[in-house]
């Protein structure tokens, strides 16, 4: 009856606003994210970022990221670390800390977003000698 | 030796020495045989008798695969690549050493023939390794290319855990060849090449069967002048260069046809380059010169071509060189030449110079009123000297060298001085009973010769006939004099040429074989020098020393032997491509162009002018030489009419037209008259002729390109390491 | 009213296609349709259907109707930096070096990658490392060359280059995009863990 009505849509819609922090909360959080969503939390990378999932939304929009709280508005699609990047893009269902194949070597490297535009962008340079050289006049 | 042996062999079976393909000229000599005709596929050919299947089937056009057979090295016939089947025959045949009989059918592509093939080819992979992606003869590889074209398509070798496979242990045979020995198939060409071309016996096999090894039985490094070629001789990637070790692909590399000039042979090279850089140099087939050899200072030096460079002008402000625009370094330059009077400027030009530099310096000089030019090495004026280009090239040619059945090398070392030109020498030595006797220092030339002494006296007594040699002499039929271009440059050179010019009239009226027999050559060092005699660079270092000069002029003058205390008040130019002694004495320094560098011209000893072409850019901010006297002349205010190469090649053919026939030799005959003009005589000094370069060591560094080259010096440390390792 | 219309125009446009079967040859073309806009009707009745539909604004109702339920509907799209569409595991993005687990880099210079580059994108220059071994001192990519074919790391012998998942390394500047060996060793030893789990995921069909 209810959800003939529309009513459970209703219902739903408060039960986001709740899980997302009450009004003052949604209204920030859609005016970071530009929706309102709640799902359960799968994981936190060590970043901050932290995984949902909710399957009541179709493929391709049941699984997100919340970006770190500390980056504000400046999230980037590339913070996300190659741990969850497979989980997100729906190559696997394994969330990387339920997932034994993931290597773990301890010359692999901590994540970095896309550093282009700061101070931090990486610019080319030659990694080898110089080809000809020089005579020196004593 | 490899002497008697070979003979012996030819006295049994004359055909089957001719049959591996030793390029003599015997047969041309010897009536011809009747020809017999044999079948390659059902198409038939006429061939000498004695001729090998192989050969036959390379007539018309069939290649036959192989990796042991050698045109230019005896028939070994061990790897079995090259098994045919001939019909009426129940096993295939090694084509390679099976000399063809009357009528025989051969089927170079049957069942039996491709599947005799691909069993070798199994064969030779079960023990050879699959590390082609690090082989540096990946992309030009015999095994490689030979397995994809006649290999099976699958492998029977399912066994990945099988840990029999053949290891063997690398050797150190010095810092030229770097070994794989895992890769080796055991074809025995390097092993051949080195007993047979390079007579150094250091290579030969041990064990037999699965256990055998290519080896130098004991520690030791296989040294020798010639031994980069076993690098291209070796089918698989067992011997490769260590210099070039992982640097390039034959597929990425770039290829320039061109010349090598770090000796007077003119051999004909291959320079790749890849991105503005000489990689590696290669030899180029041309069977006048160098036939497919190459010697190891011309293979190797080239990393010398990017070190110690000279990339900017430069200049000497607070009495020490500093880098500066070339307007700057070219108006010092003109403004000494200027201000100089005409008496007072002088110029050496060293080894490395091309015939364009050359002409174009020359003609600056004769503008400015000059003609006190010199090369480096001095070459006796009076006499006949450089007025008959007769007496200072090599007459003969080098592949006449094979021709002559008596030799008298007077004052040189060829091995070292020009070793492709010894390989020759030991060719006939070893395959046509040549006799080669030498006059000089004793050295060591790969082959057996009568030293007649190291006296220069002996000249004369073989003219006179009072010396015991002379009976051999008397008798030769195609006798030849090779005089070392280095004792010209003695107190008594005048002498030594005008003794040695009489000594081969002499016995050129003995003189039966070939029409236009000569007798005389004068075997150069310097690459340059040909060309400059042609132009006419008659002064001397003496002379100019003497004239005490105002400006001094050094195009790449770096061996010669100039001190800045022999010249303390003279303004020094120097122009060249690498810093070296000219540039440290030099008031001015202009950068030129490296050999690779720029498309020049070169006369080599025989008189063959050649050119070199291009392979990369002159480094920083160095031009072709004679862009920059054209430069200067203009910075003078005497312009040189020319602007392009084909300007200056103009030039060169209104002065010396034999200068821009590129490949040809002029031949010179002016025998007679030379001796005429080489009547007065000195006298011969006391002291015996000497030789710079004696044994290997003395060999490896003696230019400006192979004193900066790193591996040349690894080279020396090597040998003298190795020599102290003997004593 | 409308349904009767309906069957009139289409009475018409049979009649009228029979007509023309008749008349024509009916070898080649039998078979046709009026794509003209039939002419409009001028029976009292439809004049004043048109005129209630003009005057009111019906058709934008409508169409905002459709346009307000959207609203309220789930949008179809991606609210892309949060959610990400899915990608293949054989996905072919950013370029990376990898290393063995003992952590020396795996690349032996033999220069295939370089070979089958059909954009030339790839510069390699190798030398011999002081232990001997064949190592790169040169490992360039011009990732704006590059047309991402994954040929390189269809050529690797030992799986050194690999075409990474990763494709948000837009940059702003041209030279950014020229990447380096150490650049590509970086990538890979940061990506090694998705790398890793991409290759384990293909590994049965390859």
């Amino acid at each position: 009856m209810a959800k003939f009505f529309g009513v459970d849509k209703v219902v739903r819609f408060f039960q986001i606003v709740r899980d997302n922090g009450g009004i003052r909360g949604s209204l920030r959080a859609l005016y970071r994210r530009d929706e309102l969503k709640s799902g359960t939390l799968i994981g936190e990378d060590k970043y901050g970022n932290r995984y949902f999932e909710n399957n009541m939304h179709f493929y391709g929009r049941n699984r997100w990221v919340e970006y770190a709280d500390h980056v504000g508005l400046d999230y980037n699609a590339s913070q996300v670390p190659p741990e969850w990047f497979g989980w997100l893009h729906y190559k696997t269902d394994l969330p990387p800390y339920k997932d034994p194949s993931r290597p773990n070597y301890k010359w692999m490297l901590d994540h970095t977003e896309n550093m282009t535009g700061t101070r931090d962008a990486y610019m080319p340079y030659s990694t080898t000698r110089p080809k000809i050289e020089a005579w020196k006049p004593k | 030796m490899l002497r008697l042996p070979l003979i012996r062999a030819a006295g049994l079976s004359g055909c089957r020495l001719g049959a591996t393909g030793l390029h003599t000229t015997a047969s041309k000599l010897q009536a011809p045989p009747e020809q017999i005709e044999v079948f390659i596929d059902d198409i038939p050919v006429l061939v000498d008798p004695g001729t090998t299947v192989l050969q036959a089937a390379a007539k018309i056009g069939v290649e036959i695969p192989r990796f042991c057979y050698h045109e230019r090295l005896a028939v070994a016939g061990n790897c079995r690549m090259c098994l045919v089947e001939i019909e009426k025959q129940i096993k295939p045949v090694a084509a390679c050493a099976m000399p063809v009989m009357k009528g025989w059918r051969v089927k170079t592509n049957s069942d039996l023939t491709r599947k005799a093939r691909e069993g070798v080819m199994e064969f030779l992979l079960v023990n050879h390794p699959l590390d082609c992606p690090i082989c540096d003869q990946g992309g030009e590889c015999d095994l490689q290319d030979q397995s994809m074209a006649f290999g099976n398509d699958r492998s029977r070798f399912v066994d990945i855990n099988f840990s029999g496979k053949r290891a063997v242990e690398d050797k150190d045979v010095g810092p030229l060849i770097k070994t794989v020995m895992t890769r080796c198939i055991h074809c025995t060409r390097c092993i051949r090449f080195a007993s047979e071309v390079a007579g150094v016996d250091d290579l030969g096999t041990t064990g037999r069967g699965s256990d055998m090894q290519v080896g130098t039985y004991v520690e030791k490094m296989f040294l020798s002048e010639l031994s980069g070629n076993v690098i291209d001789l070796c089918p698989v990637g067992a011997l490769t260069s260590k210099p070039y070790a992982f640097v390039a692909r034959p597929w990425e590399t770039r290829r320039t046809d061109s010349i090598d000039v770090l000796d007077a042979v003119g051999s004909n090279i291959v320079v790749s380059t890849r991105s503005g850089e000489v990689l590696r140099v290669l030899p180029r087939l041309n069977e006048e010169i160098n036939e497919e050899w190459l010697s190891d200072k011309s293979r190797f030096a080239c990393d010398g071509l990017k070190r110690q460079r000279l990339l900017t002008p430069m200049m000497k402000v607070d009495s020490k060189l500093q880098p500066v625009e070339w307007e700057d370094a070219l108006v010092a330059a003109s403004r000494a030449l200027q201000q100089a009077p005409a008496t007072k400027i002088a110029a050496v030009t060293g080894k490395l110079a091309d015939a364009e530099a050359l002409i174009s310096l020359k003609d600056l000089f004769n503008k400015l009123g000059s003609e006190t030019l010199a090369t480096e090495q001095p070459f006796p004026k009076d006499g006949a000297g450089i007025d008959l280009r007769s007496s200072y090239i090599m007459n003969n040619k080098i592949a006449g060298i094979e021709e002559a059945d008596v030799v008298v090398l007077i004052g040189t070392n060829p091995r070292f001085e020009a070793p492709l030109v010894n390989t020759r020498l030991r060719k006939s030595y070893l395959h046509r009973e040549q006799t080669i006797a030498l006059i000089g220092p004793e050295v060591d030339l790969t082959y057996e010769y009568e030293h007649l002494g190291d006296s220069a006296e002996v000249i004369s007594q073989l003219k006179n006939g009072t010396h015991p040699f002379c009976a051999t002499l008397k008798n030769a039929k195609a006798p030849l004099i090779i005089l070392g271009a280095e004792q010209l440059g003695r107190s008594d050179g005048s002498k030594i040429l005008a003794e040695t010019q009489a000594l081969a009239a002499s016995l050129g009226k003995t003189v039966q074989a070939p029409e236009n027999w000569k007798v005389l050559n004068v075997l150069h060092s310097n690459a340059s020098q040909v060309a400059a005699l042609d132009l006419g660079y008659g002064s001397s270092l003496a002379e100019i020393k003497a004239q005490n000069p105002q400006v001094l002029f050094l195009l790449g003058a770096d061996d010669a032997d100039i001190k800045r205390e022999d010249f303390p008040n003279t303004f020094i130019i120097y122009l060249g491509s690498h810093g070296d002694q000219g540039a440290c004495i030099a008031d001015v320094v202009l950068p030129g162009a490296a050999y690779t560098e720029k498309n020049a011209s070169y006369v080599n000893t025989e008189g063959r002018a050649q050119q070199t072409g291009t392979a990369v850019n002159p480094p920083g901010m160095a031009r072709p030489d004679w862009k920059i006297i054209r430069a200067l002349s203009e910075f003078i205010g005497v312009r040189l009419p020319y602007d392009t190469i084909h300007d200056v090649r103009g030039r060169l053919e209104q002065v010396a037209p034999h200068l821009v026939r590129y490949g040809d030799i002029e031949p010179a005959n002016y025998f007679a008259q030379a001796l005429e003009l080489a009547k007065k005589t000195g006298s011969f000094a006391s002291d015996p002729l000497e030789l710079k370069q004696k044994t290997l060591d003395e060999f490896f560094m003696t230019d400006v390109v192979s004193r900066a080259s790193p591996t040349m010096a690894k080279c020396v440390q090597a040998v003298i390491k190795q020599r102290q390792a003997q004593l | 009213m409308a349904t009767v219309q309906i069957f009139r125009q289409t009475g018409k446009q049979l009649l009228g296609a029979a007509r023309c079967a008749v008349a024509t040859s009916p070898s080649i073309r039998n078979k046709y349709y009026i794509v003209t806009p039939p002419e409009e009707s001028m029976e009292w009745n439809d004049v004043t259907d048109r005129a209630v539909n003009n005057m009111f604004l019906l058709e934008i109702f409508r169409g905002m109707g459709i346009t307000f339920s959207y609203l309220l509907r789930e949008p179809a799209t991606i609210n892309y930096p949060f959610e990400k569409g899915p990608l293949s595991p054989r996905f072919r993005g950013e370029h990376a070096l990898r290393r063995y687990p003992s952590g020396e880099e795996r690349c032996i210079a033999c220069k295939l990658c370089e070979a089958i580059c059909p954009a030339q994108a790839i510069t390699i220059e190798a030398e011999e490392r002081p232990d001997g071994s064949r190592r790169t001192t040169r490992y360039d990519i011009d990732m704006t060359k590059c047309i991402y074919c994954g040929f390189c790391q269809e050529a690797c012998p030992v799986d050194a280059i690999v075409e990474g998942p990763n494709f948000e390394f837009s940059t702003e500047t041209h030279e950014e995009m020229l990447y380096n060996k150490e650049k590509l060793l970086n990538n890979g030893d940061k990506w090694e863990s998705e790398i890793a789990a991409n290759i384990q995921a293909d590994h049965l069909y390859r």
